[in-house]
């Protein structure tokens, strides 16, 4: 299990790497943290020309509160975010969901923007990202530009960077007052891939009903998903236990066929986004109460 | 001469009123090179010119090799040497097999027949480059119709593994063991059950490795690896290459963990035969994880249970059945036919069961050879007769504890002669039930899942007793064709000019702790300080017969080694010492660490004195005594049997016993099972180190853990491997491996040294049961239970679609 | 831009330089080419976690990361823990406690460890499990490799 024979650069800039992207299209691939790309090239299963690592272009690499966000630079590593304090105690959605990013090894060299770009539906990253609402920033050689998270995620493994685009730091909204939330997956074992997973978000108005609601399943689809007919039921509705069982079942029903593979069925996947969903619900609505 | 039957049975026939360490948590010499990263591993060991081995394999599970083209790879820069089946059909026999003639060359002649099977090889310097010439290596395949299922490979019109055999059945028979139709017969009750177990396997951080020197021109071939039993692959390579023993020499370097499957035959020989195609440079290959994992020795029991007990009226059970059909794979080479004989040493459990019957065939598939895995065999077996209790017990409306009692082989009744012909030695399994049942507080253990209960939660216990058959012996194995009674296992003691102390044996460091323990007998027995005794690894030319740790028989066989060489050295000493005290031997003794005459307590000296005045002191020699204060004792059990033609034979030594009670709660909604409490009462004796004890009982637990929830060796119908990583092979981690609460039981072994009991699989033979036997306690309200492992989540949420209205 | 490069940097406090192949993992580099082969492959895909060091102080999987990534890092080795002849407190519980069996898995356990007893003297339960959830140990069964943590927070309270 050696890797093959590829090139690398250390571009010292983005546009050096926007460049060296445009000028082996298609063949260069970005490197980040290369928790995902360094197996695959061990198994000799990714045969990139050049590896492009971004680990020399300087300001890509922090956390900064700005108001009711975090933006983090494309290359912060996912445990700097984790540990943050400030994240922490303003954004314990986010926190909690670094936790659940594989192990520490992994998080200390895996990076923020490494993740959302290489886009595996079933990472936690990506859910969050959809589920907050986050905006992307991307630089290509004819420039920045924002991109929306419901824009981002295109397929299995495909995101609407352009090939010589650059993901360069993301934007995570915090969550409003009197909102609460909830990331759960299930997982064969504790930071294996999730078989299935919910990110929920819940805001309650001053009388309890429910104000807004944010639903997002991982893992079972080709993308993150937003179950948005679900969080339609939710809207003006009050929580409880029934309703939530039937947000779980709806979200779950409208799913296309989720993947089925050595672990799990569709069939199994779908049934636990089902589940996910309503505990997640009442896990949110529980936190909305305390917030 | 003394011989084995003077070896103590006992610290108290020690010669030394105050041993130190024997019996005591006694830190493990091993472990300062180990922490500091000192220990030379097989991939640490770099020789001149040494060359790195890839090794190209069959992407089909059963196709005929039409060509193999290597001319391209051959010439890539760096490359060395080439070798394909025709080298190995040139230069080598195809391997032996149990049972016999099931075996192939190391690398594919005339078809593969799993995926994974090497079928070309490169050396060259180095991995990288290795690797990259295997991209340029063309072969023509023309695939064949292949068979994943052991039950299709029955078939008629199955494809064939072995075309000349005309069918794919390695072995059938039938054993039977007293009347077992008329217990059946007469039974009040019958309780019947298939089970499944899947493929899974030993998997050892440290993947096989072997460094192979072929010297051209002595005609003499040297390997250094991770060998479990060097000596073994040593006389397997003699065969394979039709050289004199002699002629070979293994050196086993300390291993990453073994589990039963260290040594890779085929890797082995494919480094022979690169290093004699160049020449003689020293060929290095290193079994990578996805190597490991479809070509490794990473799988065992595959297993197709049909199995029932007979009862009477008062909950005895009168006899036992079972039919295995065992997927053995592709071929016989991986000895793992021998785990479907070794649970004749402890066929019915801790049971008095009179009447056994073993249904067995052993079918070949289109998957990767079977190999050993810690158990051998038993850990299937005993899942199948503790779930067959349990049910017996539902049916009868009895607690599983009280099935049990009503079962147990009586303290009073050993040694105790089983219905399949071994000998249990000694024990008191009712002991260990009560002690567990205490532990776990069983009582309230019971309230409280009938209180959760009515909470919508299911949370089962499970609580098992079961046997771990010790100091393995290759009688066991006779029925699947091994052949031989007794495992002989040697030591050399050595007193230098110093007066210090060397053990010399012949197996390499695996992680038992077994030179901690060597040293803490041979410490004890002479009374010095530990670190005055330091043991080394011989290689197979230089080592006393030998096999090393195996079948939970080391601890016991190496101490029987030290002890006898140590009373042999002892006479010696006592025959110089005579003359120094001018008497006569028998007058003379060792006590304490001083030679003296018995009965004057003025009249001694260190026995360090008397070896060097055995090498510095010629003139003071008696006759017949030659100067060297050494003395090699070659251990084997006593009073073993050969087997009979149902296969009975005294085999195993030893038998430890272990309860088990486990607390697990399955969240039905998601089909998750939580390990939430864990218990264990057992009893193998006296425990020579009872720290390494309890870490073989621990990872032991982990891996039963892996067995019931996590791991398999997953093939598609087509016998396409789909757990070729870790990322979806899954070994357990911290999250899922249970914090056991132990506490230790001691019944000596009448018939072994220091009383001491084979000690290293026990939990592997009990935990995959207790859980299962959990889970399925949990479920029982809702009307099913599972009789397969790994008990996945996919499994139990198939299982509950079909449960219950709830 | 070349499929070889020269990189450098510092591990357990020494300077090596090398000119190596851009494809050459990180724990190829440090076993192959500066011999510090107390660093063990187990899986090479970043599962198994007996490949893990410290990079800049944080542990990381040696077998997922090349070379030329570290290029003017400091590194941390099990070479790196003992003083001398004195082991480091996280090796001494390790002795103790018995949390070794084979010890292919333990180098890269203790670095892992060594992280979090850098960055906090009182770690939780859940931050200890988290700390061992990227190892595997396929001997011990964990349980003494935990009491070896918990024994090496005294030692290393003790010592301050």
């Amino acid at each position: 299990m050696k890797p093959p024979v590829f090139d690398y650069a250390t571009p010292s800039s983005l546009a050096e790497a926007c460049a060296l992207l445009a000028q082996h299209e298609g063949e260069a691939k970005v490197l980040s943290g290369g928790q995902s790309l360094v197996p695959l090239l061990n198994m000799r299963l990714a045969r990139p020309t050049v590896l492009v690592d971004l680990a020399r272009i300087p300001d890509l690499d922090y956390v900064r509160a700005d108001g009711d966000g975090f933006a983090i630079g494309a290359m912060t590593r996912q445990r700097t975010v984790e540990l943050s304090p400030q994240v922490q105690a303003q954004h314990p959605l986010l926190h909690a969901g670094m936790l659940l990013i594989a192990h520490p090894q992994n998080r200390n060299q895996g990076t923020v923007g490494g993740s959302l770009a290489h886009a595996d539906p079933a990472a936690e990253l990506p859910a969050l990202a959809l589920a907050l609402d986050a905006t992307f920033e991307a630089t290509g050689p004819t420039g920045a530009r924002t991109i929306a998270a419901p824009d981002f995620f295109l397929t299995y493994l495909t995101t609407a960077l352009e090939p010589s685009e650059i993901l360069t730091a993301v934007r995570f909204p915090t969550l409003p007052k009197r909102t609460g939330w909830s990331i759960l997956e299930i997982a064969r074992r504790h930071g294996d891939f999730g078989l299935a997973g919910v990110v929920a978000i819940v805001g309650l108005a001053p009388d309890g009903q429910i104000a807004s609601a944010r639903l997002v399943l991982f893992g079972v689809g080709a993308t993150p998903i937003r179950a948005a007919a679900a969080e339609g039921m939710l809207a003006q509705a009050t929580a409880g236990r029934a309703l939530f069982a039937d947000v779980g079942a709806r979200a779950a029903a409208d799913l296309e066929e989720p993947l089925t593979d050595v672990h799990a069925t569709a069939a199994y996947r779908r049934d636990l986004a089902r589940v996910l969903t309503a505990r997640a619900l009442a896990e949110a609505t529980t936190r909305a109460r305390a917030a | 001469m003394s011989g084995v039957d003077d070896i103590p049975k006992s610290v108290a026939g020690l010669p030394n009123t105050s041993p130190r360490y024997i019996g005591q948590p006694v830190e493990r010499l091993e472990d300062p090179a180990l922490l500091t990263g000192r220990t030379q591993f097989i991939d640490d060991v770099v020789l001149p010119r040494m060359l790195h081995c890839a090794i190209l394999r069959s992407p089909h599970a059963h196709a005929r090799i039409v060509a193999v083209d290597t001319s391209e790879a051959a010439k890539l820069p760096g490359v060395v040497a080439v070798v394909t089946g025709e080298d190995a059909k040139r230069w080598s026999n195809p391997t032996m097999t149990v049972p016999p003639g099931w075996g192939t060359h190391c690398l594919a002649t005339d078809k593969a027949r799993f995926v994974g099977e090497p079928v070309a090889a490169v050396a060259a310097v180095s991995r990288y480059v290795a690797e990259d010439a295997l991209e340029l290596i063309g072969v023509e395949y023309e695939s064949l119709p292949a068979v994943a299922d052991a039950r299709k490979a029955l078939e008629p019109g199955s494809p064939l593994l072995f075309e000349e055999h005309g069918h794919n059945v390695m072995l059938q028979k039938v054993f039977t063991w007293g009347d077992v139709d008329a217990a059946f017969a007469s039974a009040v009750h019958v309780v019947q059950q298939q089970f499944r177990w899947n493929r899974l396997g030993a998997n050892p951080l440290e993947t096989f490795g072997v460094v192979s020197e072929w010297d051209v021109v002595d005609g003499t071939l040297t390997c250094r690896g991770s060998f479990q039993a060097q000596n073994h692959f040593a006389m397997a390579r003699a065969m394979v290459f039709n050289l004199p023993l002699n002629k070979v020499r293994f050196i086993s370097h300390p291993h990453g963990g073994s589990f039963g499957g260290k040594g890779g035959a085929r890797g082995t020989d494919i480094t022979a035969l690169l290093s004699r195609k160049a020449g003689g440079r020293p060929v290095k290959w290193i079994e990578d994880r996805m190597e490991y994992l479809a070509g490794g020795a990473s799988q065992a029991w595959d297993r197709h249970y049909d199995a029932a007990i007979a009862l009477d009226t008062n909950g005895k059970v009168t006899g036992f059945k079972v039919k295995l059909l065992d997927d053995l794979g592709a071929t016989a080479e991986g000895w793992g036919a021998v785990s479907a004989a070794k649970p004749l040493t402890n066929f019915t459990g801790c049971y008095a069961i009179p009447a056994a019957q073993y249904d067995l065939t052993i079918v070949a598939t289109n998957k990767l050879p079977g190999s050993p895995y810690r158990g051998m065999g038993p850990p299937p077996h005993n899942w199948v007769l503790e779930q067959l209790m349990d049910l017996a017990a539902r049916k009868l409306a009895f607690d599983p504890a009280e099935i049990r009692r009503r079962n147990f082989i009586p303290p009073e009744a050993f040694p105790y002669t089983i219905a399949s012909g071994n000998e249990y030695d000694s024990g008191d399994y009712r002991a260990a039930l009560e002690t567990a049942l205490e532990m776990a507080d069983y009582p309230a253990l019971r309230a409280e899942q009938l209180r959760l209960r009515s909470e919508g939660r299911y949370v089962g216990i499970g609580l098992v007793n079961t046997i771990e058959p010790g100091v393995f012996d290759w009688n066991a194995y006779a029925i699947v064709g091994q052949p031989g009674t007794g495992v002989p296992e040697g030591a050399t003691v050595a007193i230098d000019l110093f007066g210090k102390l060397t053990i010399k044996v012949g197996f390499a460091l695996e992680g038992q702790g077994q030179y901690t323990v060597a040293a803490q007998v041979l410490a004890d027995y002479f009374a010095v300080d530990i670190a005055d005794v330091r043991v080394v690894a011989l290689d197979t030319l230089s080592a006393p017969p030998h096999f090393g740790p195996g079948g939970s028989r080391l601890g016991v066989a190496l101490t029987g080694a030290v002890l006898g060489a140590a009373q042999r050295l002892t006479e010696k000493l006592i025959a110089v010492a005579a003359v120094l005290f001018q008497t006569t031997p028998e007058h003379v003794e060792l006590r304490n660490g001083m030679i003296g005459v018995k009965g004057m307590p003025e009249a001694q000296m260190p026995f360090q004195q008397v070896a060097q005045t055995m090498l510095a002191r010629s003139d003071l020699l008696p006759p017949g005594i030659d100067p060297n204060p050494e003395s090699t004792f070659v251990w084997t059990a006593p009073g073993r049997t050969p087997a009979d033609d149902q296969g009975r034979a005294k085999s195993y030594l030893t038998a430890a016993n272990a309860c088990h009670i486990v607390l697990v709660e399955v969240d039905i909604e998601t089909a998750q099972v939580h390990i939430k409490k864990y218990w264990i009462a057992d009893d193998c004796g006296t425990r020579l180190n009872p720290a390494n004890v309890e870490g073989q009982t621990q990872g032991g637990v982990a891996q039963g853990v892996g067995a019931a929830l996590l791991e398999e060796a997953v093939y598609d119908e087509d016998a396409q491997l789909r757990t070729s990583t870790f990322m979806d092979y899954l070994l357990p981690t911290i999250y899922e491996v249970p914090m056991t609460e132990k506490r230790a039981l001691c019944t000596p072994s009448p018939f072994t040294p220091l009383g001491a009991k084979g000690c290293g699989e026990g939990a592997m033979h009990t935990t995959p049961a207790a859980i299962l036997c959990a889970i399925n306690d949990a479920l029982a309200p809702l009307g099913v239970a599972l009789f397969e492992v790994p008990a996945s989540p996919q499994r139990i949420w198939t299982l509950l679609q079909g449960a219950a209205p709830r | 831009m070349t499929t070889t490069r020269r990189i450098g940097m510092t591990v357990n406090g020494e300077r090596h330089e090398a000119e190596v192949e851009v494809r050459t993992t990180l724990v190829d580099f440090l076993r192959g080419t500066l011999g510090l082969t107390g660093t063990h492959v187990g899986c090479e895909h970043g599962v198994c976690g007996a490949c893990t060091v410290l990079w800049n102080g944080k542990a990381v999987r040696s077998c997922i990361m090349l070379a030329v990534q570290a290029d003017g890092a400091e590194v941390k080795t099990v070479e790196g823990l003992a003083d001398g002849a004195t082991l480091h407190p996280i090796q001494q519980a390790f002795l103790e406690k018995h949390g070794l069996q084979c010890g292919f898995c333990t180098p890269g356990f203790m670095m892992s460890i060594h992280e979090l007893l850098t960055r906090t003297s009182a770690p939780t339960d859940d931050e200890i499990v988290d700390t061992l959830g990227g190892h595997i140990c396929r001997c011990t069964g964990y349980q003494a490799i935990v009491e070896a943590v918990h024994l090496a927070v005294e030692k290393m309270r003790a010592s301050k």
